[in-house]
């Protein structure tokens, strides 16, 4: 074995005990295989002990997608997988060599990995995000808040300065009730989409042109709850000025934590 | 947040700068107006010359971005601006608190 390839580059850990090739479909065409000790395996290419990575975002990009299908080859074939993260590299130290370490890490870890393999057992992660359009919300509650619609007629027979300032303190209080809206619809949404699902975690909302997030999830569902999920979001998805975004399945990466 | 600044958009990067944070700067005197109007210290009087002076503010900035041509770069200072404060405000704000305190700790 030459120096150039004594670190091992991990995609995941499946739960099966057996040594199989994949044939050359990892990052750079190199070889795919397991590792295997005891009930369980783990996945990987050989490689240099330095981590990929590159300053044009196309190649990275090609990167990860290929990480991302040698998971999904590996879903395939062995059923449950604990993927890794992009650019998880075991190297080879004094005490032994990358595999030697590898095997050492799946004994001393042995427990923890298989409690993880049992949360996503039958179970694949969806990303779910619902959009609202601010402009049709705030359209629905200037006309049916009393308050807003009071301030609103006020405004029509008022001096020009009167007028702007009234208009500022509609927009304060808009913005108060928007606020108050996105939590209960947030609080809504949350519970109706927990019960279809095995776990949940809230990620970072983020904004895009035209329309805000208002829940940004990452759901691990089992596979006969994927259609009440799917019907429940399509609920929300027909709410006048909401929008839901589903993607997945994905292997299981927001629920499983591997050092 | 970048503010791209060469010789050639010199004038244009700090003159976006300057009416960025006049902008900003009126938008705390208008927060404050309407709370004073809110509180109910203002006669309405008052309140009228506040809202025209306001008013003529907004305009004359308008008025100035046109002008100068430098709606974008205001915007791209406030939206920078905006970004890095929603950064800060999202760990103390995260929609997490929205949920109810038991149901945080579970996903903590």
């Amino acid at each position: 074995m030459s120096a150039n390839d004594c670190g091992r580059y991990v995609y995941c850990i499946a739960e099966a005990g057996e040594g199989f090739s994949f044939g050359d479909i990892g990052i750079d065409d190199n070889e795919v295989y397991t590792i295997p000790y005891d009930s369980l395996c783990v996945v990987v290419h050989n490689c240099p002990i330095e981590p990929y990575s590159s300053g044009d975002k196309d190649v990275v990009c090609r990167w990860v997608i290929n990480h991302q299908r040698v998971v999904e080859a590996a879903l395939d074939r062995f059923g449950t997988v604990l993927p890794m993260s992009f650019d998880t590299i075991i190297q080879d130290t004094d005490e032994g060599s990358a595999e030697d370490n590898i095997r050492k890490w799946l004994v001393e870890e042995a427990n923890g990995l298989k409690k993880n393999l049992d949360r996503v057992r039958d179970n694949e992660e969806y990303g779910v995000q619902v959009f609202w359009e601010p402009n049709t919300i705030a359209g629905v509650i200037s006309q049916t808040n009393p308050e807003l619609r009071k301030l609103e007629e006020e405004i029509r027979s008022k001096s020009k300065g009167l007028a702007y300032m009234y208009k500022q303190r509609l927009e304060k209080l808009l913005k108060q009730e928007m606020g108050k809206e996105a939590e209960n619809y947030f609080k809504d949404f949350y519970h109706r989409i927990e019960g279809c699902v095995s776990e949940l975690k809230v990620e970072k909302t983020k904004t895009e042109v035209d329309k805000q997030m208002l829940i940004n999830l990452s759901c691990l569902v089992a596979r006969e709850k994927t259609e009440p999920l799917s019907d429940e979001l399509e609920n929300i998805n027909e709410m006048d000025g909401f929008s839901v975004r589903f993607t997945g399945p994905w292997p299981p990466y927001s629920f499983v934590t591997v050092k | 947040m970048a503010i791209e600044i060469d010789e050639g958009n010199l004038k244009q990067g700090v003159l976006g700068l300057v009416i960025a944070l006049v902008e900003i700067i009126q938008d705390a005197l208008r927060h404050q107006a309407v709370r004073r109007m809110e509180g109910g210290s203002l006669t309405e009087e008052e309140v009228e010359r506040l809202g025209e002076a306001l008013l003529e503010l907004d305009n004359a900035i308008k008025q100035i971005k046109e002008e100068m041509g430098v709606a974008e770069t205001v915007k791209s200072v406030r939206d920078g601006l905006d970004s890095a404060v929603d950064d800060v405000l999202d760990n103390f704000l995260n929609p997490v608190k929205w949920l109810n305190p038991a149901k945080a700790d579970k996903l903590s």
